[in-house]
């Protein structure tokens, strides 16, 4: 099947000679829930933008939905469905007054939209409000309503930019739970964006790594996590305020032991993977002990979507940061984390 | 066709968000009322002084067309703020992503200014009938001078729309607006007719596009007696006026379309 996108050295410069996106390439079929995942500033809305007709590319073919993006950008404007980062919508409109012009600009009306926009509504819940000014509701309610508007025209394709981003707990999984929904039943193609790993892991299909303007690793969640092969160890030296001299020591005492196949510097300690964890812990605790290096805490967890990144960046996805230890514990850490707008 | 109606449910969505606004509505209309009280009751002894104001007129009659042009130009020249309103909310970018006409987005925005300023011409029309001012081409001249009153915004509003679009930023288009509304009005026959004012002031007058829309304004609501008093002639002046406002209309439009295409493409 061809793709429903398709993107071939793509490179976006801003004006101020800021390099937003250097050198992309990637496809997105028919059908498929599709992931970018990286941290801030790595190039995610910017291909967005390129893609859903917003800005200008510096260079790179593209084609979305069968159209090319210099010479019919009109053409997909028709079919795709986007949602940006920021919430938009209008907060002096009711909740279907929103809906409505969304439909409108997009050439539909009479009970065809009336229908339409009665469904959606009711798909993401927000039925009872609908006639209530949109400016009242809550940051989840915003957002679903954000989203449904982008459905009015039952896109092909949608564009989700960090759909959750801000959300709280309940919003994120009603929002994920409908995404599946819609990509499942209605075979709409999504393609996402976002800095959680939990999300990129249980929503998408194939998932691209993004740092800095570049594809740093691709492939469906399992492979990559496959592909680390090893279990982590993460370990907090001298209560996280462990010095360089402190961790070089630490480095070379888990250079001697065997099983450790790769060492990297995080946050207040070292992470380092191996095959066997919970055996390779001991010899740690008992090295580190007779070479008086002050051991705060150890934890191991497997491999996880954010040891993929760490493993090809040398940096852990920042936005983790705040719950890297709930999240190596829990497949759904980030939906007990406290919202931080 | 998609220009047509996506026209049409632009400038029905700008005209609910004016009315769900009342209170928006209310402070932009308070200026001009109090121009319309305190100076028809500061300058009312002034109409009688011989030789400045032609006789057998009010100042209230000479001044309410001035404070109408007066409250559709600074009215005008705030348009801007919502389109930068748009700009950084987002909401230009998702109207953009939609297939909608990209002109459309514009004209509705013009459209919905306009009809708030023929709203608040009628508000102040009324006040002043009850004040005393009347119109003396009747019904028909008060239609003909809401057009112009209208015509005159929209010419002005691309000004502001373009400073918007430039600078993103509404306090630059409130202090533009502010900084040029006083200057041009208080040169201008809006307030004081030429024989009253010193020389210099009176040649920035003689060109002030004010006067002008002021004047056709006149020639509708003063009788054909004042008219000549003032050097004013029916109907001369209005189409006079006509062609002034759709020089500067293209001018000022024709600049907001250029920088809008900047941002949308």
């Amino acid at each position: 099947m061809s793709d429903v996108i398709s993107v071939e050295g793509l490179v976006v410069v801003y004006s101020d000679g800021t390099k937003a996106v250097n050198g992309i390439d990637f496809g997105v079929k028919e059908g498929e829930f599709f992931g970018f995942l990286g941290p801030n500033g790595a190039g995610k809305s910017t291909t967005i933008k390129v893609l859903t007709t917003l800005l200008k590319r510096t260079a790179g073919k593209i084609t979305v939905a069968g159209f090319d993006i210099e010479k019919h950008p009109e053409g997909i404007r028709k079919v795709i469905g986007v949602q940006s980062q920021d919430t938009v919508i209008d907060p002096d409109l009711t909740g279907r007054e929103n809906m409505m012009l969304q439909g409108h600009l997009h050439q539909i009306g009479g009970e065809e939209l009336k229908k339409r926009v009665d469904e959606l509504l009711n798909l993401v819940g927000i039925a009872d409000v609908a006639d209530r000014r949109a400016g009242h509701y809550s940051g989840g309610m915003k957002k679903r309503l954000d989203l449904a508007s982008a459905l009015v025209h039952k896109p092909k394709l949608l564009f989700l930019d960090e759909p959750t981003t801000g959300l709280d707990p309940q919003s994120r999984a009603a929002i994920w739970e409908y995404l599946s929904k819609l990509n499942r039943e209605e075979g709409i193609t999504i393609f996402l964006t976002t800095q959680y790993m939990e999300e990129a892991d249980r929503l998408c299909q194939r998932l691209f790594i993004i740092d800095q303007g570049k594809i740093v690793a691709n492939g469906t969640p399992e492979s990559l996590k496959r592909e680390v092969g090893a279990d982590s160890i993460t370990m907090t030296l001298e209560n996280g305020e462990a010095g360089p001299e402190t961790k070089d020591r630490a480095r070379q005492v888990l250079g001697r032991l065997e099983g450790i196949n790769k060492i990297i510097e995080s946050d207040g300690g070292l992470t380092v993977y191996a095959k066997n964890a919970g055996l390779v812990i001991a010899d740690i605790v008992r090295a580190f002990d007779s070479n008086k290096i002050h051991l705060s805490s150890v934890s191991f967890a497997s491999p996880t979507l954010d040891d993929v990144f760490l493993q090809h960046t040398g940096r852990r996805i920042r936005t983790e940061e705040l719950n890297t230890k709930q999240a190596t514990f829990s497949r759904f850490g980030a939906a007990r984390r406290p919202t931080r707008q | 066709m998609s220009l047509a109606s996506d026209t049409y449910h632009l400038f029905i969505r700008a005209l609910k968000k004016v009315l769900r606004n009342p209170i928006l509505l209310f402070f932009s209309l308070l200026q001009p009322i109090i121009f319309l009280v305190l100076f028809t009751q500061l300058f009312s002894k002034f109409a009688a002084v011989p030789g400045l104001f032609p006789s057998g007129i009010t100042y209230l009659e000479y001044a309410t067309p001035g404070i109408l042009l007066q409250n559709g130009f600074s009215s005008a020249l705030q348009s801007g703020t919502s389109v930068v309103d748009e700009l950084n909310s987002g909401m230009l970018e998702k109207m953009l992503v939609t297939p909608v006409n990209r002109s459309a987005i514009l004209l509705g925005r013009l459209l919905s200014d306009a009809f708030r300023v023929v709203v608040q011409s009628v508000i102040i029309l009324v006040l002043a009938y009850i004040l005393g001012f009347d119109v003396a081409a009747g019904a028909g001249g008060i239609l003909v001078m809401l057009v112009i009153i209208a015509f005159f915004g929209l010419a002005w509003s691309g000004i502001s729309l373009a400073i918007g679009l430039r600078t993103r930023s509404a306090e630059t288009v409130f202090g533009i607006g502010g900084f040029l509304t006083f200057p041009l009005l208080f040169m201008s026959t809006a307030l004081v007719p030429v024989s009253a004012m010193p020389g210099w002031m009176a040649n920035v007058s003689n060109i002030n596009p004010i006067s002008y829309a002021v004047n056709a304004v006149r020639g509708l609501s003063l009788p054909s007696s004042a008219l000549t008093g003032l050097g004013l002639s029916f109907p001369g002046d209005i189409l006079s006026a006509f062609a002034y406002i759709a020089t500067i209309a293209v001018l000022t439009l024709g600049a907001t379309l250029y920088l809008f295409r900047k941002v949308v493409t």
